[in-house]
């Protein structure tokens, strides 16, 4: 590990979040630094899906990947959203204080405390990640050395890309592999573990950014430092394979869904495109994910206007247009009904084991039944149905691929890693749906 | 059960509020167990990954697959980055891994990037291999546990 290692991984990171806020300030205008803050997570997450989905295009055309095209691809992506930002309008960021939207003492309090204990967290995972060896199977089976023949050989290398196992998983992750190992200036397997200390960094960030005016503090912090620290979260944060991101850009893209169908915003709409587009390029399971959020928000936006279909389909085929140069996955071939019944139990208490995900899917499940009784029904309807959808996923995956034995042990059946994601989302679930009870509380009393 | 679930939709203000308020007394009490055992392990596997020498750094889970990683120290050292190699495993020897017939070839692909797999390469990272089969090898590198670095004459 050097100095200089560390710090062109921050570049390279920086470069991601200053090309993702720069797509957001052309989406939508950030009027103040403060939006600029508060959306930063949001923006970096939008431009590390906008880089990876816009390389693995480029890669299956055969163009070679590179430091300088590295450079050009963030200095012009920047560049564009720059210029489109300018033609669209939009003002420069002005001011700091939102002075539509004073803040209490006590909410900054209680998010000074949150971020001092996820600061805390975030701390020591950095002394974790910067001396981190190559340890876990799919990370050194596969992930990295496809990450490191795209930066030795420029490109999609056919001896890597069709021998080594799981040939046929999406590129996005060992793009972000091979591009931190040219900002790196090597392809140090050490130090490239700060790379995935970023993206949580990110993802935290966004998260939090994205909630912090739809729910309050009290409710955010408590609940975001938690799943942060639940065990199977906590010990694959860092592991260089694309669970994480692949959960993180799909509950991010469900969470802005999840919001637009609340304020119909249209901003919200082209930034979940980038991050589902992202994810369905992350792993196989991805692009079911941002199939479930957006089939959910079809139905969910039933009896409004026509427009609103066309937008979700246009996003729809923005992230099928993405995903399609690359190869389809296998299907499966099935099962019997025994196996469909043992898969769906086997998703259950996986699901529901404490060990694994703490209270966390217990707090949404009350969730879900009291926003159902008191709170916002339509985002509490497309949340149900999506995490409904994205349980009913894993079982399939049990289900279809008949060599998965039923267990829950990681090295045999993927279902443990795969119900990342529906806790993730769960979590970030129930601080919308637990806001919305809340607020209705305060609507009545009005 | 109409009438529970109409007590329970109708249910007050302070209902609502006390249903929310559990729910964040719930996280909060699994937040207070949970944090500073994932404190405390972040903290612990950072001493542990500082505690690593260089090379158990960057074999990482070659330490796991072969008994003795001067094997893939000099691997990188002697066979050059723009030539191939090929692996050739024999009988298990006392002293391997249980992964390191099965597993041996793998990691050295993805260990030795750039370096290609070729079974007709001129180096051959041999373990335990029968040197017969590789007529004109001459061994520039060997261990213990039958591991050794051969060279066919081009």
């Amino acid at each position: 590990m050097s100095v200089r290692a560390v710090l062109g991984l921050a570049a390279l990171n920086g470069a991601y979040l200053i090309l993702g806020v720069m797509l957001l300030w052309a989406l939508r205008g950030l009027r103040r630094w403060s939006d600029v803050l508060r959306l930063a997570g949001l923006g970096y997450l939008v431009g590390v899906a906008a880089f990876g989905t816009v390389w693995t295009q480029l890669l299956v055309v055969r163009l070679p990947f590179g430091g300088w095209g590295l450079v050009l691809t963030l200095a012009g992506g920047t560049a564009a959203a720059g210029a489109a930002g300018v033609l669209l309008g939009r003002p420069r960021p002005r001011g700091f204080v939102d002075t539509d939207r004073p803040a209490s003492a006590a909410s900054l309090l209680v998010a000074a405390a949150g971020v001092a204990l996820t600061g805390l967290l975030l701390e020591a995972l950095f002394r974790s990640a910067r001396l981190q060896s190559l340890q876990a199977y799919d990370a050194w089976a596969f992930w990295v050395p496809k990450g490191k023949a795209i930066y030795d050989f420029g490109g999609l290398d056919q001896q890597v890309f069709t021998t080594f196992p799981n040939a046929t998983y999406p590129p996005l992750v060992p793009i972000l592999d091979a591009a931190a190992f040219h900002a790196m200036g090597s392809a140090d397997v050490v130090t490239f573990h700060l790379q995935y200390w970023f993206l949580v960094v990110g993802a935290t960030a966004a998260i939090a950014g994205c909630l912090y005016r739809h729910v309050p503090a009290w409710l955010l912090w408590p609940s975001l430092v938690l799943v942060f620290t639940v065990p199977r979260i906590a010990s694959g944060l860092l592991v260089p394979q694309a669970d994480v991101l692949v959960d993180v850009l799909f509950v991010a893209g469900a969470l802005l869904l999840a919001l637009w169908l609340r304020d119909g915003r249209g901003w919200r709409l082209a930034a979940a495109a980038v991050l589902l587009a992202g994810a369905g390029l992350t792993k196989r399971e991805g692009l079911l994910f941002a199939a479930a959020a957006l089939a959910v928000a079809l139905a969910a936006s039933y009896g409004r206007h026509r427009v609103v279909w066309l937008r979700l389909l246009t996003v729809a085929a923005v992230v099928g247009a993405a995903a399609l140069p690359w190869r389809p996955a296998d299907a499966g071939a099935g099962g019997s009904i025994d196996r469909l019944l043992d898969a769906l139990r086997l998703s259950f208490d996986v699901l529901f084991d404490t060990a694994l995900w703490s209270v966390v899917p217990l707090v949404a499940l009350i969730a879900l039944g009291a926003a159902f009784a008191w709170g916002d029904r339509r985002v509490a309807a497309y949340l149900a149905a999506l995490l409904g959808l994205v349980f009913l996923g894993g079982a399939w995956v049990t289900y279809a691929f008949r060599e998965l034995p039923i267990t829950a042990q990681e090295s045999a059946n993927p279902i443990v890693r795969y119900t990342g994601a529906f806790v993730l989302l769960s979590a970030v679930a129930t601080l919308l749906l637990l806001a919305s009870v809340w607020r209705s509380g305060t609507e009545d009393l009005q | 059960m109409y009438d529970v679930l109409q007590r329970w939709l109708s249910a007050g203000v302070g209902t609502r509020r006390l249903l929310v308020v559990f729910c964040v007394a719930v996280t909060l009490v699994a937040l207070v167990v949970r944090y500073p055992d994932a404190l405390h392990d972040a903290d612990e596997t950072a001493r542990a990954n500082a505690a690593l020498d260089f090379v158990d750094r960057a074999v990482g889970a070659g330490n796991s697959v072969f008994p003795d990683q001067r094997l893939l120290v000099e691997a990188r050292g002697l066979i050059p980055p723009d030539e191939s190699f090929a692996v050739s495993v024999g009988d298990p020897q006392p002293g391997w891994t249980d992964l390191t017939a099965s597993s041996a070839e793998l990691f050295l692909r993805s260990y030795l990037l750039p370096r290609r797999l070729d079974p007709n390469a001129r180096w051959v990272v041999c373990l335990a291999c029968d040197r017969d089969a590789h007529p004109g090898a001459v061994a520039v590198w060997e261990g213990d546990e039958g591991l050794a670095i051969l060279r066919l004459a081009s």
